[in-house]
């Protein structure tokens, strides 16, 4: 394996990178290629954003939706009918 | 009970006793987040709904032992993740298989580098996403490529990156090994990120 690896084996390690999971010898390969590299630089700040972005994007709704309204109905419907003597 | 307000202890106890009208005054105002944690581990309507009333029955069942040491909703959507992480045990997984999801995205030459660098444009995600994050097309655009994702990836992608969860952790729950997860983990996210193209770069996909 060559110490400066290429794009492609760089964009294919970066989640394993990110986590320190490589051997240091690769993390420093990694490491010098996103240096000179914008493009992969680039790649790996989109990856890092990627959780913050879903996060917000997905938060739950102010208003539950009506699927989940009725799976509390049917709840207390069931508790009512234990509760019955 | 450190963790609840003396409102919300007042309903735990009288719902703690089958008072379903405490019951339903205390999971309603969390009903949105219960659902949406349940929903985006099993994607799908009906499933959601089905484990969204699993949760609630096990949580009504376990409010005499819940202590307060921690917030009624978090304690909540803990049993609402779990439910939904048992539903998705149990059903028939057919979209599981290991498809071959890019793990990176090119074009990239022979050796493997980038063509024309210079010509390629520059991922801005951070800036230019959060800007965009309000708009409900973001939205809309981030679930359709959740629910395109294998189910065995999509669960590594919510446990990791929208729940927090360690690595090990989720190798442990999931019982593959963290190697594993770091793969699924990345071709999620390599698919998420070519789908955000469109916004972050104003380009198509």
């Amino acid at each position: 394996m060559k110490f400066l690896p290429s794009c492609h084996e760089v964009q294919t390690e970066l989640t394993e990178y990110a986590e320190g999971a490589p051997p240091i010898t690769r993390r420093a390969g990694i490491w010098v290629h996103l240096l000179f590299c914008r493009v992969c630089a680039g790649f790996l700040r989109g990856l890092r954003a990627l959780p913050g972005v879903a996060k917000h994007s997905l938060a739950p709704p102010e208003v539950p939706p009506e699927a989940a309204t009725r799976a509390l109905a049917d709840v207390q419907a069931a508790l009512l009918k234990q509760k019955a003597p | 009970m450190m963790g609840t307000s003396s409102t919300e202890t007042e309903l735990i106890q009288r719902a703690a006793t089958g008072d379903s009208d405490a019951f339903g005054a205390l999971v309603q105002p969390h009903l949105a987040l219960f659902h949406n944690g349940i929903h985006r581990i099993l994607g799908n309507v009906a499933d959601t709904q089905d484990a969204l009333q699993d949760a609630l029955m096990s949580i009504h069942r376990d409010l005499p032992r819940f202590e307060g040491r921690s917030r009624f909703s978090s304690w909540g959507y803990k049993v609402c993740l779990n439910a939904a992480l048992m539903a998705r045990r149990s059903r028939v997984r057919i979209h599981d298989m290991e498809r071959a999801e890019p793990l990176a995205l090119g074009p990239f030459d022979e050796r493997g580098h980038h063509q024309e660098p210079d010509h390629l444009p520059e991922w801005q995600v951070e800036a230019q996403a959060h800007h965009l994050v309000e708009k409900q097309e973001m939205r809309e655009c981030l679930t359709r490529a959740l629910d395109e994702l294998p189910d065995n990836h999509r669960i590594v992608f919510v446990l990791k990156d929208l729940e927090d969860w360690e690595t090990e952790d989720i190798a442990r729950h999931l019982q593959i090994t963290a190697g594993t997860v770091r793969q699924r983990l990345h071709r999620s996210r390599v698919l998420l990120q070519a789908r955000l193209r469109t916004y972050v770069l104003g380009g198509r996909p």
